[in-house]
């Protein structure tokens, strides 16, 4: 017999579980662990579940998702952690790597050769309001309103925030590259 | 409107942010600005880099059969309540 569970079960199959790869990478930017991220992930996807009613079927599943792993991590994981990580992000300098490579590598084609792990590493080095954004926009594609909805921030924070995040990413990306020999350092 | 100005826009405007009309302007800019237009697409090539290798990154296997084995259990338990 069909139950209103199964068919619960059948809507959630089709519109949440191929959202669990975006689960399991915000997870992973958060706890910056492989297996507490899969414990988040897991925990955040019953909740997620159990609360499927509340879902508003054309909305952003994707971003519903999101939010509950966020609020799951805050109320259960980061209280096990020390709170202070938070950095003054407005102290922060400008910065591009454009003029470094304008010359010699305008495309950015250095890019190219920078590792999926190392990419990985340099977004979990960020602080955590860095990377947040960071992963809801450019790993998971939510617009700057659906990140603020999600974060409980003004739309000008979001913006400001992913501003810097970037610039701080594409700086180490840069030093890194540097590093590895796939772009030279520009001469002083 | 000017470098500064196109530059401190560089990403709203990647990200499909920005009005029509100031997109429209940014447009209009970099045609006339050959040195913005080569950072506009560096930029790019960065944001796409971060979607990219963001994509690379996925659930592991035994996560995800987790996850289904959970929906199971859980739906069999209230079937069982009910």
């Amino acid at each position: 017999m069909d139950s209103s569970a199964d068919e619960k079960r059948r809507s959630f199959e089709a519109e949440a579980l191929p959202h669990l790869d975006a689960v399991y990478r915000f997870a992973r930017s958060l706890t910056r662990d492989a297996q507490r991220a899969e414990d988040l992930a897991q925990e955040a996807m019953l909740k997620a579940y159990r609360s499927w009613h509340q879902y508003r079927p054309g909305t952003n599943a994707r971003a519903w998702l999101l939010t509950i792993v966020r609020n799951t991590f805050i109320n259960q994981y980061r209280r096990q952690q020390h709170e202070g990580t938070s950095v003054d992000l407005g102290e922060m300098e400008s910065y591009t790597a454009f003029p470094e490579v304008q010359e010699r590598d305008p495309e950015g084609k250095f890019f190219d050769r920078i590792v999926d792990e190392e990419v990985l590493r340099a977004i979990e080095e960020l602080p955590e309001e860095f990377r947040e954004v960071v992963v809801l926009s450019d790993l998971e594609d939510l617009s700057y309103a659906e990140i603020a909805e999600l974060l409980g921030v003004p739309v000008g924070t979001v913006k400001s925030r992913l501003f810097r995040a970037r610039q701080a990413l594409q700086r180490k990306l840069y030093e890194y590259a540097v590093e590895m020999g796939y772009i030279k350092a520009r001469a002083k | 409107m000017n470098c500064h100005e196109a530059a401190a826009r560089v990403y709203e405007y990647l990200d499909r942010e920005l009005t029509p009309e100031v997109a429209l302007e940014i447009e209009r800019h970099l045609e006339a600005c050959p040195a913005c237009y080569d950072h506009f697409e560096f930029q790019r090539a960065f944001l796409e880099l971060l979607a990219r290798r963001g994509a690379a990154i996925r659930a592991p296997e035994e996560l995800r059969r987790r996850v289904e084995e959970l929906l199971h259990k859980d739906q069999a338990r209230r079937n069982t309540a009910e």
